[in-house]
């Protein structure tokens, strides 16, 4: 669970920002899909687009959490290093 | 709320129940005390005013239409008289350029007061958390609640708190996806169940972000989630607005006798109640000092300031201060004459500039566009009386609030004319492709591409008119 939220909600972010990037200078009713006219809705397609760039985004997250692991973790299991002791990071 | 100071220390409730099953860290349960004093109404007037807003504003009407929509299906995003086209990108970016200057400069002077009242996650879990405390009552009785073994009373009572919970969400999710599909359009398919496919699922995805955001993650998107969070501390300086507790004035901390001269007996100010740490939102105890938890609520200000009334004390052993002040005894002149310094003036400079050249921008936003686009089938051709034609798709856009009527015309080339029709209507914030076809006699351009230009007025105000460029191919 730990893990998926990870790699789930960073990429989540990501995702929207390109989708916004994408769909201001693409219209989706120029696009093609395989050489026809993409003939959806333009919400269909924005909603299609929004999660393809979130799986997109989402599986480069699993990657690095996947290499992001030491020997040791690969023998024990776990993603990253979540904060152990939430009160020794001071601000300021 | 608070009731009398006593030496309860808050986190005893130590059930099984009280450890969720963590997203990022082991992580125990919080419940929050609920909390009354300035700093509280000020939150609560700001969640009033951010969701009246927010649940609002689609319904306003403006000029015959949704007053704010980002109507995403017609690429145009209308935000009272302003409409916004693809092309207008840079005005969005530039406004996030403006906000986050602004986030810059608030916090540098004031610390965290954007996630301490106005941050929608604070404002949902402000309102989730009155809700469940409205339905399974105070901190002590939710905490017996969760050490309690299932009842039907106790079903009922989280039945009931997920079901208002759900309510909001699914309400908020609407009102989401009604700032991108008209609003109304979508609350007349509500009444006869026909939602599209995706509106569906937006409003379930969108519900569910809130329901789980608010109800049950909490303070952990302040925590382990928030980029803001994560880089807040960059701009703070020693002269930066937190939340402190006056150290020399609490320590030493004890519980005492009112009766009793506690100064004689060697004590400080904070009966160490604990009332500061069960009403904080992120569980954190403010007395070890400022953490990168806190998100500034100044809910323990509150708090601690009812106790300080309470023991006949001046208020303030919590309070809204400055390292420095802290250091030196500082009083509030002091701190606002510091307010003025260095990095606080660049960021005041930056961002009056670029929200001036933004409204300058605005302000003088052309209400037509027009491209010129050669059509791609056909180059040139030769037409009756040996006159040579290029096609030309114009897309005219209106980006006025009323109909227009428009005359076209092309220069450039000696005897260069358009035939056909010489003018074109738009409806408001609208646009329109038109095929024009322009004539030149063969002698008046040099083989190859010639310059012209397209010369779109408007009928009805003088002042509006594009000059646009484009190219006249002459066959050999
Ligand atoms: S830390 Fe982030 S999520 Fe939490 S209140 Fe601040 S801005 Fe909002
Ligand atoms: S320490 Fe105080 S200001 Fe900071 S989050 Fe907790 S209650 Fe709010």
């Amino acid at each position: 669970m730990q893990r998926l939220l990870w790699v789930l909600w960073p990429s989540f972010i990501v995702a929207g920002v390109a989708e916004a990037l994408f769909f201001t200078l693409i219209n989706p009713q120029e696009l093609y899909l395989f050489g026809e006219p993409v003939n959806f809705s333009t919400i269909a397609t924005y909603s299609v687009g929004f999660l393809g760039f979130w799986s997109i985004c989402a599986a480069s997250s699993l990657f690095t959490c996947f290499l992001q692991r030491t020997p040791g973790e690969i023998n024990g299991g776990g993603c990253g290093h979540p904060p152990a002791s939430p009160a020794g990071n001071k601000t300021a | 709320m608070t009731t009398e100071p006593s030496g309860t220390p808050g986190a005893k409730a130590e059930s099984d129940s009280s450890v969720e099953v963590s997203l990022f860290e082991v992580h125990k349960k919080i419940q929050v005390r609920a909390v009354s004093g300035i700093f509280a109404t000020w939150r609560w007037i700001l969640v009033w005013f951010t969701q009246l807003l927010f649940y609002g504003l689609p319904w306003l009407t403006w000029n015959g239409r949704q007053s704010v929509l980002f109507d995403l299906a017609q690429r145009k995003f209308y935000i009272f008289g302003m409409v916004f086209w693809p092309q207008d990108v840079f005005f969005l970016a530039v406004l996030l350029i403006i906000s986050a200057f602004a986030l810059f400069l608030f916090t540098a002077v004031g610390g965290r007061l954007w996630c301490g009242y106005a941050c929608p996650q604070t404002v949902y879990t402000e309102i989730f958390l009155w809700i469940e405390q409205k339905i399974e009552g105070d901190r002590n009785a939710r905490m017996k609640l969760d050490a309690a073994p299932m009842s039907p009373r106790k079903a009922m009572l989280r039945g009931s708190r997920y079901a208002v919970w759900i309510a909001v969400a699914v309400w908020t999710g609407f009102t989401f996806v009604g700032y991108f599909t008209p609003i109304k359009v979508l609350w007349n398919e509500l009444m006869v169940f026909s939602f599209g496919p995706w509106e569906t699922f937006w409003i379930i995805f969108y519900s569910a972000f809130t329901y789980v955001f608010a109800g049950h993650l909490r303070e952990q998107v302040c925590k382990y989630m928030c980029p803001y969070a994560r880089f807040q501390g960059v701009m703070f300086d020693p002269d930066t607005l937190v939340i402190t507790y006056d150290e020399e004035r609490g320590e030493p901390r004890g519980p005492r006798k009112k009766s009793l001269d506690y100064k004689a007996q060697g004590k400080g100010d904070c009966v160490d109640c604990e009332i500061c740490v069960q009403v904080c939102p992120t569980g954190i105890d403010i007395r070890k000092g400022l953490q990168y938890e806190c998100i500034g609520c100044a809910a323990c200000i509150d708090a601690c300031d009812q106790v300080m009334d309470k023991m006949g004390y001046p208020k303030g052993l919590i309070r809204y201060s400055t390292e420095n002040a802290i250091a030196k005894h500082w009083g509030w002149k002091d701190i606002l004459g510091h307010v003025v310094r260095p990095r606080v003036i660049i960021y005041t400079a930056i961002l009056s500039a670029v929200t001036l050249a933004w409204l300058w921008g605005l302000a003088t936003k052309p209400v037509l566009r027009v491209d010129v686009i050669r059509d791609r089938a056909t180059l040139a051709r030769e037409v009756e009386g040996g006159l040579i034609e290029n096609l030309y798709r114009l897309q005219v856009m209106n980006v006025s609030e009323t109909a227009q009527r428009y005359s076209l015309s092309v220069v450039g080339l000696d005897k260069i004319e358009i035939a056909g029709e010489h003018t074109v209507e738009v409806p408001a914030a609208a646009n329109k492709e038109i095929l024009v076809q322009v004539r030149v006699p063969p002698e008046s351009g040099k083989t190859g591409a010639n310059v012209i230009h397209f010369d779109v007025k408007s009928l009805n105000d003088e002042s509006v008119a594009v000059h646009e460029k484009a190219t006249f191919l002459m066959p050999r």
